[in-house]
């Protein structure tokens, strides 16, 4: 199979952006993605747009508003979906371009405005991408389906609160350190603990944010690649993986089997396993969830998560460094963005460029994005080699 | 029911009482299972059984990926079973937020009940609100039954209780 690699990133500031539309957004993280590539936008082949949500992005055609604005008509592009795990997808569908045969060099671009309307009509829009027939009659809401999920955890691995809060804490320590992040601002145990209640057990700084913001990578061909970066990191594998769409539905509630089964899948594509990992950036829209990638993803036995984190094995200088970006959490999460966001992460700390948050000398790297309430998940596993 | 598109709407509106579909669902009104809310309203908690493999659903499909199937006969479900997990949502989403003249269950408009996922036969799950259980003591594993619930504006819905 043909080898492919991440030859530019680009980073937008994540956010309030009150100052920018969605097209304005994208030409931010396109216009750094090319300067830290060193090439032209025309020496780009194809393009691969992720925008989750129509009701944020106020039309049907979200890739046209891109594609026009960064003036790449009349070059192949077009929009692809997976809820929270849209730029996980863009990014994947940008690998199969290239796998393919179709192009050498593909622009993959992620990117939401989610503050154009109130965080109720947000928190709506976001609360539909469970169930919308047989869930939301119930006033279900994304925290709530978490909220669920972390009932269920604690009454069977006896996780607490404060092992939520733990994760909250180390992410917003982190988030202080990225330049890029929404929040940055650090948090005590105890102003997480003592937070209003979103969704019973989840309180405020158990939730991720909403957030507008995009990413952009540069994904190149193998002789492309060399031709380009002289630090290009490799895509090793990818998984993909779903589940029901209802949670009554699933096998389990304390872990998503989109995850174990992306895991199984990506792992064996790079022929690697989980202690192979010397960082990770993990789906935290929820404390819960990062708690549960950590199990789900082999960083620990299952039901040892909240000890992992009590433990402070997942901060950098730990056993397995996670979401040391400030991961949705602290950095926000604009859904279609996210994905992108991460193999950004994961790209800057396998080339040693992460500043005061740089993991000591990392050669494999893994990125882990759910979308919705774990009906589909998304793995990547980079190298630097 | 019959495999037949065309008999879909005479069979759907032939059983229980005729009710709008969104009455339950809130947003969609059009499925071919329109049935469930009428009998909802009736009182009844309605699944289907693919007539082929025999395989049962709740909540209610008008087709069987197992076997691809397409004839189906409703079924009232046994709706008895143990707590699998719940929640209480305190900042609710705009359908259900203070513009809203009715937020079921709730004395204040900003806090709904809480809601849960019981399961009964055959490892099939009902969501449900609750209203009657103070969130604190709520347990997973709880015995509680589901039934259906209309609401003063007309709306049906289903509620848990503990059994």
């Amino acid at each position: 199979m043909k080898k492919v690699a991440i030859v530019g990133i680009g980073h937008g500031k994540f956010g309030i952006r009150s100052d920018a539309c969605l097209r304005e957004l994208v030409f931010e993280a396109v216009k750094a993605c090319l300067e830290d590539a060193g090439i032209a936008l025309k020496e780009v082949d194809s393009m691969v747009t992720g925008v989750a949500g129509d009701e944020f992005s106020f039309g049907i055609q979200p890739s046209a508003q891109v594609h026009d604005y960064i003036g790449f008509y009349p070059k192949p592009n077009f929009r692809v979906e997976g809820a929270c795990a849209t730029g996980s997808v863009a990014l994947r569908t940008g690998w199969m371009n290239i796998v393919s045969g179709l192009a050498d060099v593909v622009l993959v671009v992620g990117v939401e405005k989610m503050t154009e309307v109130p965080t109720s009509m947000a928190t709506e829009i976001m609360g539909r991408a469970g169930d919308s027939i047989w869930e939301y009659p119930f006033g279900t809401t994304f925290p709530g389906y978490y909220a669920m999920i972390a009932n269920a955890h604690m009454a069977e691995y006896g996780t607490t609160e404060e092992q939520l809060a733990m994760v909250a804490v180390k992410n917003h320590h982190y988030g202080c350190l990225n330049p890029y992040a929404q929040m940055q601002k650090e948090i005590t145990l105890d102003k997480a603990l003592t937070s209003f209640t979103v969704a019973h057990p989840l309180k405020l700084f158990d939730c991720s944010l909403i957030t507008d913001g995009a990413a952009a990578v540069l994904l190149a061909s193998e002789e492309k690649a060399m031709a380009i970066s002289k630090k290009p990191v490799w895509v090793a594998g990818l998984g993909c993986a779903t589940d029901a769409m209802r949670m009554g539905d699933r096998k389990s509630l304390t872990s998503l089997q989109a995850s174990l089964e992306a895991a199984r899948t990506a792992y064996k594509m790079a022929g690697v396993g989980p202690s192979d990992i010397d960082i990770a950036t993990v789906h935290d829209c929820f404390t819960i969830a990062e708690i549960v990638a950590y199990e789900d993803l082999g960083f620990c036995e299952k039901g040892e998560g909240g000890k992992l984190i009590e433990a402070k094995e997942t901060y950098a200088e730990g056993r397995i460094p996670v979401n040391v970006d400030g991961g949705l959490k602290s950095k926000g999460h604009p859904l279609g963005a996210t994905g992108v966001s991460m193999a950004i992460e994961i790209t800057k700390q396998l080339r040693g460029e992460a500043g005061p948050r740089q993991v000591k000398e990392p050669e494999i790297g893994l990125t882990h994005n759910v979308g919705g309430s774990g009906q589909v998940a998304l793995i990547h596993i980079f190298r630097r080699e | 029911m019959s495999a037949d598109p065309a008999r879909w709407h005479s069979s759907t509106s032939s059983g229980g009482n005729r009710m709008e579909f969104k009455n339950f669902s809130l947003y969609i009104n059009q499925t071919k299972v329109n049935r469930f809310a009428g009998e909802l309203a009736a009182g009844k908690l309605m699944s289907t059984l693919c007539k082929k493999c025999g395989r049962q659903y709740y909540p209610p499909q008008a087709d069987c990926p197992s076997c691809m199937g397409s004839e189906m006969e409703w079924k009232e479900l046994k709706a008895e079973g143990k707590l699998v997990t719940f929640t209480r949502i305190y900042v609710p989403p705009e359908h259900f937020a203070v513009r809203q003249p009715l937020m079921p269950f709730s004395s204040v408009q900003f806090e709904p009940c809480p809601i849960g996922l019981i399961r009964v036969e055959k490892g099939l799950t009902i969501m449900g609100w609750i209203p009657k259980v103070d969130i604190k003591k709520i347990r997973i594993g709880m015995k509680m039954k589901a039934s259906p619930f209309t609401l003063p504006d007309g709306k049906i819905t289903i509620v848990l209780e503990p059994i």
